[in-house]
């Protein structure tokens, strides 16, 4: 009874939804808007090639800053969430119960561990040239660790450092924003303070590049630490303090 | 002047929520003291901008030095100026009441005061921002970090409850999504006061999904009715002092997002008959469980949905009267209802079932704390001379304006219902015997201190209401003038 | 063909948001509900890239290739949105997942039936 009604529900709103996006054409253009602005203003004032990567980083800059705050506040929720206290736990490492990958496994993930890590950095350092930026290349290192991180049971990762990365990582993101305010012509949060450069070189576009380097490392620290504190707690299964 | 940019009130909390688990690496009571040096130094800047303010001149700051509509802009006007300085106020007191709330078996303080900080900085996000998308990316960084506070306390059922709040919320950021898509792609903008301009060329079917989609979509934070089931679930499992912030901010930058987006960005026929309809509805539908719930947390929480629902209806009049009224119950949901989740905090602490008839007697054990709680009831009823008596009476001097003699009798009689259920409460509280030992917590001094604030606001106002009706007013009229909202966030706009 | 990819591409979001939805409402799994908001998110993503794209446009960028030729380019800021979006839903089932495991742990169970302490 309960499927039929929720199918019906399902069907009214799919019947608004399509009538809503029939008069929106696949492959249709608008005709005009902001997009124009950014297309031509990309290129030839801030000098980035790839148009979304200054959408996302300067004209909406501020959707980002948002943006890496739902990562962060996501792996801070977990963390409170999945939280033991540590008198529970002190003393016994955090240990992952499932059985060692093969070798073959294990050798694979060596080798192709670093360079996950390179292809992730290379994207991020040329988010502004490129397709891909800060959280693409942020979440192919994240990937490189959970490699690593499935296949040996001994791997372990600093949170120390992770903090430490997250931290200085998201503080440069605002405090880039707030030197705008400061040195940047208009005095603007997140306005481009640095000289523009010339478009298509890997300095370019002022200060974009720096702060989607930030996203990059913070973005990687951010999912990584989500992914470790997901497998650890799981694998433990242990449950000393809960009711 | 740079001292005081709206862009702090989101940059500074951000930046400290970033910096907290260092800041707690150096020297462990700084994760208590810093949130609440930024919590002060907001509310200070905020009310000294908005004290300064020049009608009809609202500050508009463009962020990455793109002049709307092409970059994001924050609007501080009369009426987001004074939600916001509200929810700084708030948070300042939130973190007064819960700074060394460790002491009564509090733990973790750092994710503690983390998601606060985020809530409070995406609370302020939303109401200050000028852009449709990016209302949508603070609407979430409110709804995640509620989640995290609801599921904060382990033992209770407070995951279940999380669970419950992050389906519908996330179903509800669906909605909101497919309508920002398809109004972009009717308008080729997101900036909300270029939305404004070019809504009136858009097809009116689509218009009317549109607006319906936002409704769904924003309602679920402005508890409205067929999407509230997290809220009485989420008030009794979270912390004390999280649940006065929900009911402070989370509900307020909910409500203010559905009266902007109706009243700036949308002029859509019939809408707000929905919204008096969809009002009306929650608070018949959360006066009426208020009065069948036998615990304090959860009976509160449904009373909060009837305010809010009250307050839908005040808005839905679409006069200068009924926003007045709307404003001034906001107002006073904020501040009162805080007050009684931060006593009821303290009240229920000591029961194990969180249950109000192991209250009896306890206003001699807690005469404090059981004071205040009366004095929240008293002035959420709606009685001289509490602020919530010029609440309730601007709001039936507005639907008599209106003609609406239907819920003039809705109001009387909702005012009855909540008399019946707040005065079992007290009836409890100051004339049983106490029935069973509990074991006492007394409120600590910055606890005292935070509830004593909000009692002195609420008489404050009912004694003198001409404090804030001045603000309110101008707020009213900001809300009301859509043109001279456009015109100040694109002053080089010739229309058409 | 213009019939067909209106139709197809937007059929596809729709079929998935609707399969998500309908996961997300009925299942009584936990985990399989948790999937199903992230099928319909998923569907959501497809959904902006689609109403994004305008007949034989390229990518936005002004690689060397591109460069003072007159090219059509797709939208970008759905693209840029949808960026923002992906990673909120990364987000929130992230912590959906946690809850999930707070859950399990406490009723070592994940079926919704058996956890009905609060009324649903």
């Amino acid at each position: 009874m309960k499927k039929v009604i929720i199918i019906g529900f399902l069907g009214v709103i799919a019947y608004y939804l399509l009538s809503a996006f029939a008069s929106v054409p696949f492959g249709a253009d608008l005709i005009k808007g902001v997009k124009d602005f950014y297309l031509d203003k990309s290129p030839n004032d801030l000098k980035v090639a790839n148009v979304v990567t200054s959408i996302v980083v300067n004209f909406r800059g501020f959707d980002t800053l948002g943006e890496v705050t739902v990562l962060f506040l996501a792996s801070t929720a977990l963390g409170s969430i999945l939280y033991r206290r540590r008198s529970h736990d002190s003393g016994l490492n955090p240990q992952r119960t499932a059985p060692e990958a093969s070798a073959l496994v294990q050798t694979g993930a060596k080798v192709i561990f670093p360079f996950t890590i390179m292809l992730g950095a290379y994207i991020f350092i040329h988010g502004h040239l490129t397709p891909g930026g800060g959280f693409q290349g942020g979440a192919i290192i994240a990937t490189g660790f959970l490699l690593m991180l499935v296949s040996y049971r001994k791997f372990f990762i600093e949170h120390n450092a992770l903090t430490w990365i997250e931290a200085i990582a998201g503080s440069t993101f605002v405090i880039l924003g707030l030197l705008g305010l400061v040195y940047a012509n208009n005095h603007n949060f997140l306005e481009n303070f640095l000289p523009a450069g010339k478009l298509n070189d890997l300095l370019s576009g002022g200060i974009i590049g720096i702060i989607y380097v930030a996203v990059g490392f913070k973005v990687g620290a951010e999912i990584t630490g989500i992914l470790d504190t997901l497998l650890t707690v799981k694998e433990t299964g242990l449950d000393p303090e809960e009711n | 002047m740079v001292i005081s940019d709206p862009v702090y009130f989101i940059a500074l909390p951000l930046l400290t929520a970033f910096l907290l688990p260092l800041f707690g690496k150096i020297y462990k009571p700084l994760i208590g003291i810093i949130p609440g040096l930024v919590f002060a130094f907001i509310a200070y800047i905020s009310f000294d901008l908005y004290l300064n303010l020049v009608p009809g001149k609202p500050i508009v700051i463009q962020l990455a030095g793109w002049a709307p509509p092409w970059g994001i802009n924050l609007v501080f006007s009369e009426f987001s100026g004074f939600v916001v300085t509200l929810i700084t106020f708030l948070a300042f007191l939130v973190w007064v009441y819960s700074y060394n709330f460790k002491k009564v078996g509090f733990d973790n303080s750092k994710k503690y005061f983390t998601l606060l900080m985020l809530l409070v900085a995406g609370s302020i996000g939303v109401v200050l921002t000028g852009d449709i998308f990016n209302m949508f990316v603070f609407l979430e960084i409110t709804a995640i970090s509620s989640y995290g506070l609801t599921a904060f306390y382990k033992g209770r059922d407070s995951a279940e409850a999380a669970f419950k709040f992050l389906l519908i919320g996330s179903l509800s950021s669906t909605f909101i999504l497919l309508a920002i898509l398809l109004l972009y792609k009717q308008v080729g903008t997101l900036n909300m006061a270029e939305i404004a301009v070019k809504a009136q060329s858009i097809d009116p079917k689509m218009k009317s999904i549109i607006a319906i989609l936002f409704m769904i979509g924003l309602g679920i934070e402005a508890e409205m009715f067929p999407m509230n089931g997290w809220v009485p679930d989420a008030y009794s499992q979270a912390p004390g002092p999280v649940a006065a912030s929900f009911a402070g901010m989370l509900a307020k930058s909910g409500i203010y997002a559905l009266v902007r987006v109706f009243y700036t960005v949308l002029e859509v026929d019939g809408i707000f008959d929905l919204l008096l309809i969809m009002g009306i509805l929650t608070i018949i539908f959360a006066e009426f469980s208020a009065m069948r719930q036998t615990r304090l947390r959860r009976m509160l929480a449904y009373s909060s949905i009837g305010q809010m629902g009250l307050i839908m209806v005040a808005f839905s009049f679409n006069t200068k009267a009924g926003i007045f009224a709307g404003l001034f119950l906001m107002f006073n949901h904020a501040i009162i209802k805080s007050l009684l989740f931060l006593a009821s905090g303290f009240l229920t602490y000591s029961t194990k079932q969180k249950k109000i008839r192991d209250l009896d007697g306890f206003g001699k054990i807690m005469p404090f704390t059981s004071l205040m709680f009366g004095l929240g009831a008293f002035a959420i009823v709606g009685l001289p001379p509490f602020s919530g008596f010029w609440g309730k009476l601007n709001m039936l001097v507005a639907t008599a304006d209106s003609n609406l003699y239907f819920v003039i009798a809705l109001i009387l009689l909702v005012a009855v219902v909540e008399v019946v259920y707040y005065f079992k409460v007290i009836g409890r509280l100051y004339f049983r015997q106490q029935h069973k030992e509990v074991e006492v917590h007394k409120p600590t001094w910055n606890a005292i201190a935070a509830m004593s604030v909000l009692a002195i606001v609420i008489i404050g106002v009912g004694i003198y209401p001409d404090l804030i009706t001045d603000y309110l007013t101008k707020a009213t009229n900001e809300l009301f003038d859509k043109a001279s909202y456009i015109h100040n966030v694109l002053p080089n706009l010739s229309l058409n | 063909m213009q019939e067909f990819l209106t139709y197809g591409i937007y059929g596809t979001a729709f079929f998935l948001m609707l399969l998500g939805l309908y996961a997300a409402l009925v299942k009584k799994n936990l985990v399989k509900i948790v999937i199903g908001l992230s099928v319909l998110d998923s569907g959501l993503h497809l959904l902006f890239v689609a109403v994004g794209y305008i007949s034989n446009g390229t990518a936005p960028i002004f690689s060397p290739a591109v460069v003072g030729k007159n090219v059509v380019m797709v939208d970008p800021v759905p693209q840029a949105l949808v960026l923002t979006a992906i990673v909120i839903g990364f987000g929130v089932t992230a912590v959906a997942l946690a809850l999930v495991v707070r859950l399990y742990r406490k009723h070592n169970t994940t079926n919704i039936d058996e956890i009905k302490n609060l009324k649903w």
